[in-house]
């Protein structure tokens, strides 16, 4: 044990570099920053808004649909009294993000029932969604105008019947089943929900693999270059102790690295998060979720934090292998890939397709990738699946056990010395 | 004298490649063997798979009674082996380095410690061992491995080519401290294509060649039996 520690400490030791620490500190300083640019820009988006009218109508209906926009947390600068190319100029030079101009005649063609046409000029001063969200809201705003105008012919014209009902004869109400639980909603709405549920569960996942199993392979090659493997070896001290101790040293740095990554990652997405929610720009699901028993308990979370323990130790005991194959600290860079791979495709695959209906071959294929059952867990659980799960985690367990044995094989071996992934001339191994 | 390592029939083969093709010879206790022989003569996978670093493809290594190829533990725990281009790990101290490699043979602190001053004696590196080991000299490198090697006294000291790249005044202090350890007890197998070297430090040596041993003995009396001046006239004679 004794000297299981002293070479986990030394191990720990070369990973916890002033680099490292400076990078964590660098990054959560970076996502702060960005997380607070954001967060400017929503409130920006989502606070009132300078647009420019132009009415050249003048007519109640106009006047109305000016009010109903200010009412939507617009502030109008009017251009009365302008043509349009000075209207155009004038709003073009100031701070307004859109330009809307009422033609003459647009009262009277809605008290004629005829079509009434209004045109709105927008300035795209940058390309962001949010920069966009002006003329989406002048459009929700001239769509609900034309519902209260529509209405308002109903009613006169067929006094005593629901206008909703005689525009719209059939309706719908919908229902979401999840096993035996059914809840008032759409399953658009509840597959968005399970996405932002899930959204961060890839996202860490990612994070620690790539991080820990790079710190693998990089000690490991980082043995070779400096030539101190060989010396190592030949301590009396057991070769699964020397995998176990570079495994465990980059498992926790790789989890405390992800952990303040992902503390950075939320100041980032918080930002964002809070301020649309508080402006009620997402829609609050969480009655409807919980009624259809679509949130993690501890149990749950448990089962989560389990699958993700085991990726990471797959990815551990992969990384090893592959820091074997590698000549030196560069070519242990490109080790880094296939692994990367092997976790972005199932996250890929799950971003655009259901893992449960893809063609079986394909099932297969991402099936015998450990990495894709911590991205099932969380659907499998709300479905209640816990076959699947359970077979996920032997299989995750199993692979993890194979991969260590070959791993202290490669270890105990002539291999360690010998097993070289070359893309070049091969050089001869006896000296 | 009586043997701390036996070897018989020793064999290793890479695929179709022969590197080793059945040696013999022993190291008896307190004595430098050496193996000399040309690049790629089959001298540090000798030293390689005696270190327990490679397995054999045949044949028979007894070290201290013990089957060294089924107790690679127990022999690990006797020997210390300092490969030819060995290094050391440069964002360490060399005070720390020497810690970290004590620790892995002492079983008390004060045996430790013990080491670890046998160390920094050999090195002869003062105040510079509190430096990292990254900014030292190929010398000083050589000198702190060597200390290392060293410090616990083991009973075989594999040592490959101990003085390769060293100036002429490293090489001769190396030596020297090679030669008070094995007055002190230690017995030495190492390796080396400096044949005048050799010839200085060993009491006896083998000439190996493409996997096999040529010729054994003390350097006088192959000297006498190849009637040569020198170990290089033996060598050239031999693989004549």
């Amino acid at each position: 044990m004794k000297r299981f520690t002293n070479l986990l400490k030394k191990e720990i030791k070369e990973l916890v570099t002033k680099q490292l620490i400076f990078s964590l500190a660098f990054t959560i300083i970076l996502f702060n920053f960005i997380g607070q640019v954001s967060k400017k820009e929503v409130q920006k988006a989502i606070g009132v808004q300078t647009i420019s009218a132009l009415d050249q109508d003048g007519s109640a209906a106009s006047q109305a649909l000016i009010k109903g926009l200010e009412s939507a947390r617009f502030k109008i600068l009017d251009q009365s009294g302008k043509t349009k190319d000075q209207a155009l100029e004038t709003a073009k030079a100031g701070e307004s993000k859109l330009l809307l101009v009422i033609p003459k005649g647009f009262g009277a063609s809605l008290t004629e029932l005829k079509p009434s046409e209004i045109e709105t000029y927008s300035f795209m001063r940058s390309f962001s969604l949010i920069g966009a969200r002006g003329q989406i809201v002048v459009g929700g705003v001239i769509s609900a105008l034309n519902n209260i105008l529509s209405n308002n012919f109903l009613k006169d014209k067929l006094p005593g019947f629901d206008p909703q009902s005689l525009k719209n004869p059939i309706k719908s109400k919908d229902y979401v089943v999840v096993r035996d639980r059914m809840a008032e909603g759409s399953a658009a709405q509840v597959a968005g929900l399970i996405s932002q549920q899930s959204l961060l569960i890839p996202v860490v996942l990612m994070m620690i693999v790539i991080y820990s199993s790079q710190m693998v392979i990089s000690a490991v090659a980082m043995e070779k270059q400096n030539k101190t493997l060989e010396t190592l070896l030949t301590v009396p001290i057991k070769r699964t102790s020397i995998i176990t101790a570079k495994m465990l040293a980059a498992g926790l740095v790789g989890l405390i690295s992800a952990g303040v990554y992902m503390f950075g990652f939320q100041g980032f997405v918080g930002g964002i998060g809070e301020e649309a929610a508080r402006a009620g720009v997402q829609a609050g699901g969480a009655t409807m979720m919980r009624q259809l028993g679509l949130y993690f308990s501890t149990s749950g979370y448990i089962i989560l934090g389990l699958s993700l323990f085991l990726a990471i130790l797959v990815a551990l005991a992969l990384a090893m292998i592959l820091g074997v194959l590698a000549e030196d600290f560069r070519s242990a860079q490109n080790m880094i890939m296939p692994l990367m791979f092997m976790v972005m495709i199932p996250y890929f695959i799950s971003l655009f397709a259901d893992i449960n209906t893809v063609a079986l071959p394909i099932k297969i294929f991402i099936l015998a990738i450990p990495f894709s059952h911590p991205f099932l867990v969380s659907q499998n659980l709300y479905l209640g699946n816990y076959g699947m799960i359970a077979a996920g985690l032997a299989y995750m367990l199993i692979v993890f056990i194979i991969l260590v044995i070959f791993a202290a094989r490669v270890f105990s071996t002539d291999k360690i010395l010998t097993m070289k992934l070359r893309f070049g001339k091969k050089r001869s191994a006896v000296a | 004298m009586p043997n701390v390592l036996t070897v018989r029939g020793l064999t290793k083969s890479y695929g179709s490649q022969m590197a080793l093709a059945g040696i013999d010879f022993e190291v008896h206790a307190g004595e430098v063997f050496a193996l000399i022989g040309p690049n790629g003569a089959g001298k540090t996978t000798t030293l390689r798979i005696v270190a327990t670093l490679l397995t054999s493809s045949a044949g028979e290594i007894i070290f201290l009674e013990h089957n060294l190829c089924k107790e690679p533990d127990f022999v690990r725990e006797k020997i210390s082996y300092l490969p030819e281009e060995a290094g050391a790990y440069k964002d360490m101290k060399g005070l720390d380095y020497l810690h970290f490699m004590a620790n892995f043979y002492a079983r008390t602190p004060e045996e430790e410690k013990e080491f670890v001053d046998r160390a920094v004696a050999i090195t002869e590196l003062g105040d510079r061992l509190r430096t990292k080991v990254g900014t030292y000299s190929k010398g000083m490198t050589r000198k702190l491995l060597l200390a290392r090697a060293l410090m616990t006294k083991p009973v075989l000291a594999i040592l490959d080519e101990p003085t390769s790249g060293l100036d002429v005044l490293n090489a001769l202090e190396v030596r020297e401290i090679v030669r008070r350890y094995v007055r002190e007890g230690t017995s030495v197998l190492l390796s080396s294509h400096n044949m005048l070297e050799i010839e200085f430090l060993s009491d006896r040596v083998a000439l190996i060649d493409k996997g096999r041993i040529l010729d054994s003995g003390t350097p006088q009396e192959l000297k006498d039996k190849h009637n040569a001046k020198n170990l290089e006239e033996v060598f050239r004679s031999s693989v004549r």
